[in-house]
């Protein structure tokens, strides 16, 4: 077993600059400072795997060795791999890939397929079991994007590219003209592809984001006393107008987390952070964004950040303010109905405490969807502003009586409205109703908020799903 | 140069800025109204709006110009 003196090989120690492709400079940055342990040999396979510590949390990882072929993985090289998982399996810790590699060695032919075929198996019997961390900081192609892909977590820095084919393949079958960061770079994959959760504008700072997460995942802590926050003047006066859901997120964790997929469907919010010490996944409605509509990608990431906090055990914290799902062909033929399904199912097989707490509006399927009693909330609360039916009791009122309000003046309808709106919710729903029920437990006052979810917490029954984190 | 194209379809209820203004990151462009829902459409650069595409009225549909920030 061989101990690596990270300052050896850092630039800053005087010595012979160290080329920053080495797996051993990467790796020094990723892990504590004397943590790293070789768990295989230094040689020619283009995979270097070690064990290793990130803010004191035991850890597995390994790295491409990009000098080597490129990066690219033959027989030996995923033998390191499969090791290095097995090793993390059998320990129960973090394991975490730092990829810069072309994909499958040409040269191995059929060997190397088979090999990086292996390393998938491993990834996948491992889903659910161990979190998986991948940080993108060169190409990776072919074998070498499908394997960030099986993670739980894929971060991409500024020179990450991720593709099955590069741009000349495209261009000789599609004709297609495009350059590597266009096709496979942080850009299309935060916006468009939802591929990399995490983008950052370094390797440094994407080694960094690993790091957080790999603690957040591998020692999530227990609930202790919380400080209250006051959100008060968090919602517009307005309640039609909508508004940035992030300061409420932020401001529930003890400090800002780690969102997830920040651009990408970004009408729901996914972080990862901590209540009282302990980690947490918050899941909301951003009302900034598509006035907070569910939409089908939307709901499809969601479904996946659920399924992969229950299979870890991180409990979630649900902020709900939602007119509905989102109308429209687009979003039928896009398979809002199939897509949209993923997250019901995900919240309703989910064993890990749950909270769900909402704001404002809680309309229709979305009110459904997002954590409901009926799926299996632990604990339900509302703010006193919230609102909560099939659809908005004006809208409803529209439609239940349009003969009624079609039989009066124009101008006295308003007023009308407003009356038969007011009747339909006594008699429909709205807070008292949902309380009566018992689909909302209780009506908390936004400042405390904190110390009520943290206290639902602190006295659950920790649990956590028995299943993989199949990437949806 | 940045394109602001709306993400659903909408009506433009309010125009907050004109071409020519300077805008800050975050900054209000305009207010749609969709699913009964005030949302107003922010500046994702800072720069000027050089083109303003829509009115007070109009009914855009997904992936319309909106505006342009240089």
């Amino acid at each position: 077993m061989t101990v690596l003196d990270n300052r050896v090989v850092t630039a800053a120690s005087g010595e012979e600059a160290a080329d920053p492709r080495d797996p051993r400079v990467r790796l020094s940055h990723l892990l504590d400072e004397g943590s790293i342990r070789l768990i295989s040999p230094e040689d020619k396979s283009g995979v270097l795997a070690v064990t290793g510590r990130v803010e004191g949390v035991p850890v597995v990882a390994f790295c491409s060795d990009a000098r080597v072929q490129g990066g690219a993985m033959g027989g030996d090289g995923c033998e390191h791999i499969v090791h290095a998982y097995d090793v993390a399996v059998r320990e129960r810790v973090p394991v975490i890939g730092v990829w810069h590699s072309g994909g499958a060695r040409l040269a191995e032919g059929v060997e190397s397929l088979h090999a990086v075929g292996r390393v998938f198996a491993a990834m996948t019997k491992a889903s659910g079991i161990v979190p998986q961390i991948s940080v993108v900081v060169g190409a990776a192609a072919g074998g070498a994007a499908y394997g960030p892909a099986l993670t739980d977590i894929v971060i991409l820095s500024d020179n990450g590219r991720i593709f099955v084919t590069g741009p000349d393949v495209v261009r000789s079958v599609t004709g297609e003209e495009i350059d590597m960061a266009s096709l496979g770079g942080p850009d299309p994959h935060s916006k468009r592809s939802g591929v990399a959760h995490v983008v950052t504008k370094t390797e440094a700072e994407a080694l960094l984001r690993a790091r957080q997460i790999a603690s957040l995942l591998g020692h999530q802590g227990r609930v202790r006393d919380v400080d209250e926050a006051d959100f008060g003047d968090l919602l517009p006066d307005n309640p039609r107008r909508a508004y940035d859901v992030h300061p409420l997120v932020n401001g529930l964790l003890d400090e800002p987390g780690v969102e997830l997929h920040p651009k990408w469907a970004p009408n729901m919010v996914t972080m990862l952070g901590r209540l009282g010490g302990r980690t947490v996944g918050v899941v909301a409605n951003n009302p900034m964004r598509l006035g907070g509509c569910l939409d089908s990608t939307s709901a499809e990431k969601a479904a996946r950040f659920v399924r992969m906090c229950d299979a870890f055990g991180v409990p979630l914290v649900v902020l709900v303010d939602t007119p509905g799902y989102l109308p429209g062909v687009g979003q039928e033929h896009d398979g809002v109905v199939r897509r949209g399904a993923k997250l019901l199912h995900a919240f309703a097989e989910a064993s890990v405490p749950r909270v769900t707490l909402v704001t404002r509006k809680s309309y229709g399927g979305a009110y459904i969807a997002m954590n409901s009693r009926a799926l299996g909330a632990t604990r339900v609360f509302a703010w006193p502003t919230m609102d909560v039916g099939v659809t908005g009791a004006v809208a409803a009122v529209r439609i239940l009586k349009r003969r009624e309000l079609a039989a009066v003046p124009e101008e006295e309808r308003p007023a009308l409205e407003a009356k038969l709106a007011e009747e339909h919710e006594k008699m429909s729903g709205g807070v008292a109703r949902a309380i009566e029920l018992g689909v909302v437990d209780e009506v908390i006052e936004p400042a405390k908020t904190r110390g009520s979810i943290a206290k639902v917490l602190a006295q659950a029954t920790p649990a956590r799903g028995a299943h993989g984190n199949i990437p949806l | 140069m940045a394109e602001v194209r709306a993400e659903m379809v909408a009506n433009v209820w309010k125009i907050v800025v004109s071409e020519g203004d300077t805008v800050a990151e975050g900054e209000t462009l305009v207010i749609l109204e969709s699913m009964k829902m005030e949302i107003p459409v922010i500046a994702e650069d800072a720069g000027v709006v050089a083109q303003l595409k829509v009115a007070e009225g109009d009914v855009i549909q997904e992936g319309d110009l909106i505006a342009v920030i240089e």
